[in-house]
């Protein structure tokens, strides 16, 4: 072996090392962006959005342009305007509530002090239900947009951590996985949580696939999305397809290539730049018949302990109940090694839906 | 020259080797130099190092010659449900807990990445003048993968040096600053064939963001107003006293600076004609009728018929 050709060698060696590790430090999936805007402040002689004044700012308002004829006008201590000093008529028109007769001041009331919350924003499945759970209770839900995006805004929280978890909801009530973060809120200011993708629900059409013949996966993205498909195998399967505008995806995948045996599949959506984490993994066996997947969607509901369609802290107090006590029953001991312990409680943490 | 050949490669490898993933837990405190008689302030956090965690357990160990602990805070907690809440049992603190959804660390507006989140803080007071150090054990950390898998852990213990305090000299006091109530809370009702026979029951927990929830309280009653002096202390699950659910349910969290919320779960509403004495009164009104009936056809039908 040559001198040259070693040097080669190593070369080529260094450079597919490297483009191991880019690939590898790309593939972290969602990224979120956590910013703040500050909360309109009363006192700071500026008026901001949700103040009518601030102080001697008036924000280029006069008796005149409230409605009366002459006069005055002034700010409240709550920066809203002061027309006590505002002549001749009331107020043409206040825009809601403004109280009758007299000279007292329309309009609706405003922020006086600075407000802690969170704005949640990105990409769901269009027209989907998403849910939002704050230290992993339910806390707020909305439904996206035609276009796959949502926004949630959480308001009149506490400074400190909280562990937020989103998860969206298909037209067939199949639930995704929930996308989970903690982050840190000031005090008297709104953080904005952007750039959250919900990973796609996924389903199969059968439970048994006779080996050869097609298993459809399917499910729901974000509209107009890619997604990629990952079936296991001894060496994983990758597929590639698209959501409609409805965000539906569907994919035939064929099992002549897979062994017999159990198998689970699950996906990932890209758009514009951005890519969600996998979804759940569904599974599917390969075998000598076709057997059709049941419809119901609890399947997706393992370790829901009293059968409410939901992993929430009614489960939990039951199996709390049970926390190293003798002769659990098998409905609360998840793992079935014959106690209750740490395991069957992270066992649940991660099936929970709120 | 060519033995140092694969020289390069060999340190590239070193510094590229994937590093074996291991969470931390790290007992940290803020204060460097402690007098006798001074209150310092000793954080457990745990530090995923890229690994999402969704449940702890270990135990806190501290030498009770040398300090006393004087509170735990479990304040702005990444722990959401303890299963074991934080306690002292001689010189231990026993802890255990799970995060639904699992814990990768804290993300803020400030910094870019994740921080290590808090589990809990405790406060001790220095007796006597001495090194000690306050250790973590017995932990166990889970991984968020489904199946309860046990994750890597390095503990990072607490040692500190107490010296005497300066002639003249106060010792530092803990104090926590907290105004807030505990946060708005939504206890619910279930019943399940596991436990309490298939009672009904309650379910409640409370967040408090600075010093933690100290203890809940309760009271059923018939009124829309909680009588002051019939509250009385809980966990979750509660047994309800009253098992059709006609009562107002109050439950009261406080937490450990004496800030209290208090949240109402209204009664199961039934319409009148739902309530139990009303369906009894229904069914002997309905047996009397036909009772009636039966008797008037027997008396026309013997009337037409008179051989029957």
């Amino acid at each position: 072996m040559s001198l040259k050709f070693q040097y080669f060698l190593i070369f080529f060696i260094f450079a597919i090392f490297s483009v191991y590790n880019t690939v590898l430090a790309d593939s972290g999936g969602v990224s979120l962006t956590v910013t703040v805007s500050e909360a309109a402040v009363c006192g700071n002689s500026a008026v901001e959005t949700g103040e009518q004044c601030d102080g001697s700012d008036l924000g280029g308002a006069t008796c005149v342009s409230r409605g009366y004829t002459s006069g005055s006008l002034s700010c409240n201590s709550n920066c809203t305007f002061n027309v006590s000093s505002c002549t001749s008529a009331a107020p043409s028109t206040p825009s809601s509530g403004g109280g009758g007769g007299g000279g007292g001041g329309g309009g609706a009331a405003i922020i006086s002090a600075p407000s802690t919350a969170v704005v949640f924003s990105g990409r769901a499945y269009p027209k989907s239900t998403v849910t939002l759970l704050k230290d992993a209770q339910i806390a707020a839900s909305t439904i996206a947009g035609p276009d796959s995006n949502f926004q949630i805004t959480l308001s009149n929280l506490s400074a400190g951590n909280y562990i937020f978890s989103i998860y969206g909801e298909d037209k067939d009530g199949i639930r995704s996985s929930l996308f989970t973060f903690s982050v840190s809120v000031t005090s008297g200011v709104t953080t904005n949580v952007g750039g959250i993708f919900i990973a796609p629900t996924i389903a199969v059409d059968k439970s048994e696939v006779k080996k050869g013949d097609n298993v459809a996966i399917f499910g729901q993205s974000a509209a107009k999305s890619e997604l990629t498909i990952m079936v296991n195998s001894d060496e994983p399967f990758f597929a590639k397809t698209g959501s409609d505008n409805n965000g539906v995806y569907l994919y035939n995948f064929d099992t002549s290539e897979l062994d017999y045996g159990s198998h689970n599949a699950k996906s990932k959506a890209a758009l514009s730049g951005s890519i969600s984490s996998f979804s759940k993994a569904v599974g599917f066996e390969v075998g000598t018949k076709n057997v059709l997947a049941p419809k119901s969607v609890k399947k997706f509901l393992k370790d829901d302990v009293n059968s409410d369609g939901r992993i929430n802290l009614i489960d939990f107090s039951i199996v709390a109940y049970w926390y190293k006590r003798p002769s659990p029953p098998a409905k609360v001991d998840l793992n079935g090694d014959g106690k209750v312990d740490l395991i069957d409680f992270s066992i649940m943490a991660y099936y929970w839906t709120g | 020259m060519k033995r140092f050949i694969f020289l390069p490669f060999i340190i590239y490898s070193l510094l590229n080797a994937v590093p074996v993933l291991a969470a931390k837990l790290e007992l940290v405190s803020p204060v460097l130099e402690i007098g006798v008689g001074q209150e310092f302030q000793v954080d457990l956090m745990l530090d995923t190092e890229g690994q999402d965690i969704n449940a702890v357990e270990g135990k806190a160990v501290f030498p009770r010659n040398l300090v006393e602990l004087k509170a735990i805070y479990t304040g702005n907690s990444i722990i959401n449900f303890w299963i074991e809440q934080p306690a002292q049992k001689n010189s231990e603190i026993n802890f255990s807990g799970v995060i639904p959804g699992g814990f990768s660390g804290v993300l803020g507006p400030y910094w870019k990445g994740y921080r290590p989140g808090k589990i809990f803080s405790l406060i001790f007071a220095a007796k006597k003048e001495g090194s000690g150090v306050i250790e973590i054990r017995d932990t166990k950390v889970l991984l968020n993968d489904g199946k309860g898998t046990l994750a890597e852990v390095k503990i990072s213990n607490f040692a500190y040096s107490a010296e005497a305090p300066l002639s003249g000299a106060k010792a530092g006091q803990f104090s926590i600053k907290d105004i807030d109530p505990p946060e708005l809370f939504t206890p619910e009702i279930a019943r399940d064939p596991n436990i309490f026979d298939g009672k009904w029951f309650l379910v409640f927990a409370a967040q408090d963001k600075v010093s933690g929830i100290d203890h809940y309280e309760a009271l059923e009653t018939w009124g829309r107003e909680p009588d002051k002096n019939k509250w009385h202390v809980v966990e979750s699950p509660l047994v309800l006293k009253d098992q059709s659910r006609a009562s107002y349910i109050f439950v009261k969290a406080t937490d450990k600076a004496g800030n209290k919320r208090i949240v109402v779960v209204m009664p199961e509403f039934k319409p009148w004609y739902k309530k139990p004495i009303v369906d009894m009164i229904i069914g002997l009104i309905g047996l009397v009728v036909l009772l009636l009936v039966v008797k008037w056809l027997w008396k026309k039908l013997k009337y037409k018929w008179p051989l029957i």
